[in-house]
């Protein structure tokens, strides 16, 4: 058990009246990569940010990383790629990666940032302010920043928007390179091809409730997007 | 519930009855009359506008700590009634300055302890009804809570030391009341404490009732909707 | 700590670059400095010019306001508050190092101010410049911190730069009561009175404390 980079019971969140999440039971190992699925509104970026440590649940018991680590140790075990991007707009994309070192307490900040802007090929806007970039660019930049620290957990909350079809095949190549590894991903997404390239599991959230897909429905995408509709229309009917 | 409420009720009619009459029957001053009789309402007011808050302030806490709505509710129903008693106390006040000193309004320490209170009340109410979302409303209410009841014995004491020169001898301590006004003052304090349970019971209820409503609603809506 | 000097860091660069916070600070108390001067001028008679030092820290306040709330509108853009929020840290050091940057801006801006307001009321504050020094220190420090805190809270309400200072005002009281009297009685007697130093700094920890152990709620969703 303390193994699995996730470990979830009865996890849930309310936000005054309304049942965001309703109480799910999750656990993810390392080397796995789940799919996020579902219609708008659902809870899916409800569930990310519970993961990621910027909300508390509302009940339930999460685990991220190590056995019993406090909040801010689960936060380090983290790396989350949203559809904002995270960075100050005055700073180049060099500066923004050295900060988030920092505040990751990676050792050498300087000397990480210029390896990320190698990897993830930033070289060209490497020294140009965030706010300047291009929507692509700075996701792109967004994806090295949540990377900094070596994330155990990485989430990524609908990466693919605002990219263009070169640097979305690149970002799938690298997530694709997550599987069987050390890390752990969760992805949100609507492209249910993506979910088929890149996922090992895959969950379908229905106005907070989940349903889990079969392993199978991952083979090819026609079979996931039966599966997709047939769990949707379950969790629906559901009381 | 319903004991709080039958208890609350008992207490506050008692009390209230029991001071009345004491209230009747205390000495008239010498030297300011009947006008001075509002020392058994004004300062006890003091006593439960304080409670408001510092009772939201302790609820805020648990709530941050525990996460248990139950207790953000508590502390909104503690500072409504608070304000009622703050509100209360700004009209009593002025009344029984005007009588005293011949003035509607004087930079009093207590009054404008009072008044300050008055306005950290309304920024926490405020603040409340302005954040969208009400765990969000909850966890800032609750800081901002925790930040006022902390500064309140500091606003006294500043006010006290560095604030207006013009003291008046107010001799509001407990060694230089009266013959006979002892009992009316205490009396006077305890009913309005139990006036102020009295309402805060009433208050928190009203809040539970909502809520529970309001899930009601809100399951109903998202068995229907999407 | 590291994360504490991260976010000073950025917060100051960001100021050094563009200087538009502390510019905005430091027109708009000069121009306080000046309505005052129409509004209450100094009458000839020295003895009726004991409310003068307050007029100073009018102007202080409203600097800082104006201030505090551009701490954390900056934040809004690309949601840079969620992530000082992920940050794997204690986030009262994320507090103390905005809090920081914040003082350290105001600093210079009452400085500045204090030139202009000598020069505008005609004041000698150069002979208690190092005194000066240290009750605008620790009013700035009471502003910065309270300030922050309650800027982080104020920009995710509805009405953000107007609900900063009606929360921040009334809790500001014992620090501006404590820093007048420090002033006016610095100018008059030219030494420093020990009971409002002492108000100042009580009231400058409970704020540093609070807002550093309340911090991690605030940051949250």
């Amino acid at each position: 058990m303390s193994g699995a980079v996730v470990r979830a019971t009865g996890l849930a969140k309310r936000f005054g009246p309304l049942a965001a999440l309703q109480p799910l039971d999750l656990t993810l190992a390392a080397g796995e990569t789940l799919a996020l699925l579902g219609p708008n509104g659902a809870g899916k970026s409800t569930l990310l940010r519970l993961l990621a440590g910027l909300a508390r649940p509302s009940a339930g018991v999460l685990e991220v990383g190590p056995d019993g680590a406090t909040r801010p140790a689960r936060r380090a075990a983290v790396g989350l790629v949203a559809h904002a991007t995270f960075l100050s707009p005055q700073l180049t994309a060099r500066e923004n990666l050295t900060l988030a070192a920092r505040l990751y307490d990676v050792a050498k900040p300087a000397a990480r940032a210029a390896t990320l802007i190698e990897a993830h090929e930033l070289a060209p806007v490497a020294d140009r302010a965030a706010g300047e970039l291009s929507r692509g660019w700075a996701q792109r930049v967004a994806i090295a920043r949540a990377l900094v620290h070596e994330p155990r957990l990485l989430l990524l909350d609908e990466p693919f928007t605002g990219l263009d079809p070169r640097a979305a095949e690149k970002l799938a190549e690298r997530l694709a390179t997550q599987r069987g590894g050390a890390r752990a991903a969760v992805l949100v997404t609507h492209e249910l091809a993506r979910a088929v390239q890149l996922a090992t599991r895959a969950l379908v959230l229905v106005r907070g409730q989940a349903l889990a897909v079969a392993a199978s429905a991952l083979a090819s995408t026609p079979a996931l997007e039966s599966a997709y509709r047939d769990a949707v229309a379950a969790l629906e009917a559901a009381p | 519930m319903q004991r709080w409420k039958q208890g609350t009720s008992a207490a506050l009619v008692g009390l209230g009855a029991w001071w009345a009459w004491a209230v009747w029957h205390a000495p008239l001053d010498a030297v300011q009359g009947v006008i001075q009789k509002i020392l058994y309402v004004h300062p006890p007011l003091a006593f439960a506008a304080y409670a408001g808050f510092i009772g939201a302030a302790l609820a805020g806490g648990l709530f941050l700590v525990r996460g248990n709505e139950r207790f953000d509710r508590f502390a909104a129903a503690s500072a409504e009634v608070g304000v009622v008693f703050c509100t209360l106390m700004l009209i009593t006040g002025p009344i029984w300055a005007k009588g005293t000193w011949g003035k509607w309004w004087t930079w009093d320490p207590r009054l404008t302890v009072t008044l300050l209170l008055y306005l950290a009340y309304v920024a926490y109410l405020l603040l409340r009804s302005f954040t969208e979302g009400s765990e969000r409303a909850a966890r800032f209410a609750a800081v901002y809570g925790i930040l006022g009841a902390a500064l309140i014995p500091l606003n006294y004491y500043a006010i006290e030391l560095f604030g207006s020169r013009a003291l008046h001898p107010d001799n509001l301590e407990r060694g230089s009341l009266g013959e006979g006004m002892g009992l009316p003052f205490a009396l006077g304090v305890f009913a309005t404490l139990a006036a102020f349970a009295f309402l805060l019971v009433r208050r928190f209820e009203l809040g539970e009732l909502r809520a529970a409503r309001a899930e009601q609603l809100a399951r109903v809506a998202q068995r229907e909707g999407a | 700590m590291n994360a504490f000097l991260a976010v000073l860091w950025k917060d100051l660069a960001i100021e050094w670059r563009s200087r538009d916070r502390f510019a905005a600070m430091l027109v708009f108390s000069l121009l306080v400095v000046l309505v005052l001067y129409f509004a209450a001028p100094p009458s000839l008679d020295a003895a009726q010019n004991g409310y003068v030092p307050g007029l100073l820290w009018v102007a202080y306040v409203f600097a800082g306001v104006l201030g505090m709330n551009r701490a954390f509108a900056a934040e809004l853009e690309n949601d840079a508050l969620s992530a000082l929020a992920l940050a794997p840290v204690d986030r009262g050091f994320l507090f103390l190092g905005k809090a920081t940057a914040s003082f350290l801006i105001l600093g210079v801006v009452q400085a500045l101010t204090a030139v202009f307001f000598a020069l505008a009321f005609t004041l000698d504050l150069w002979a208690v410049a190092p005194q000066l020094a240290a009750i605008a220190g620790l009013g700035g420090l009471g502003i910065a911190c309270a300030g922050t805190l309650l800027s982080a809270i104020s920009v995710r309400t509805r009405y953000r730069e107007v609900m900063l200072p009606l929360l921040l005002l009334p809790l500001l009281v014992p620090v501006l009561l404590a820093a007048v009297r420090a002033t006016t009685q610095l100018l008059e007697t030219g030494s420093l009175p020990w009971p409002p130093i002492q108000m100042l700094i009580v009231a400058d920890a409970v704020y540093a404390i609070v807002s550093f152990l309340c911090f991690e709620f605030v940051l949250d969703e």
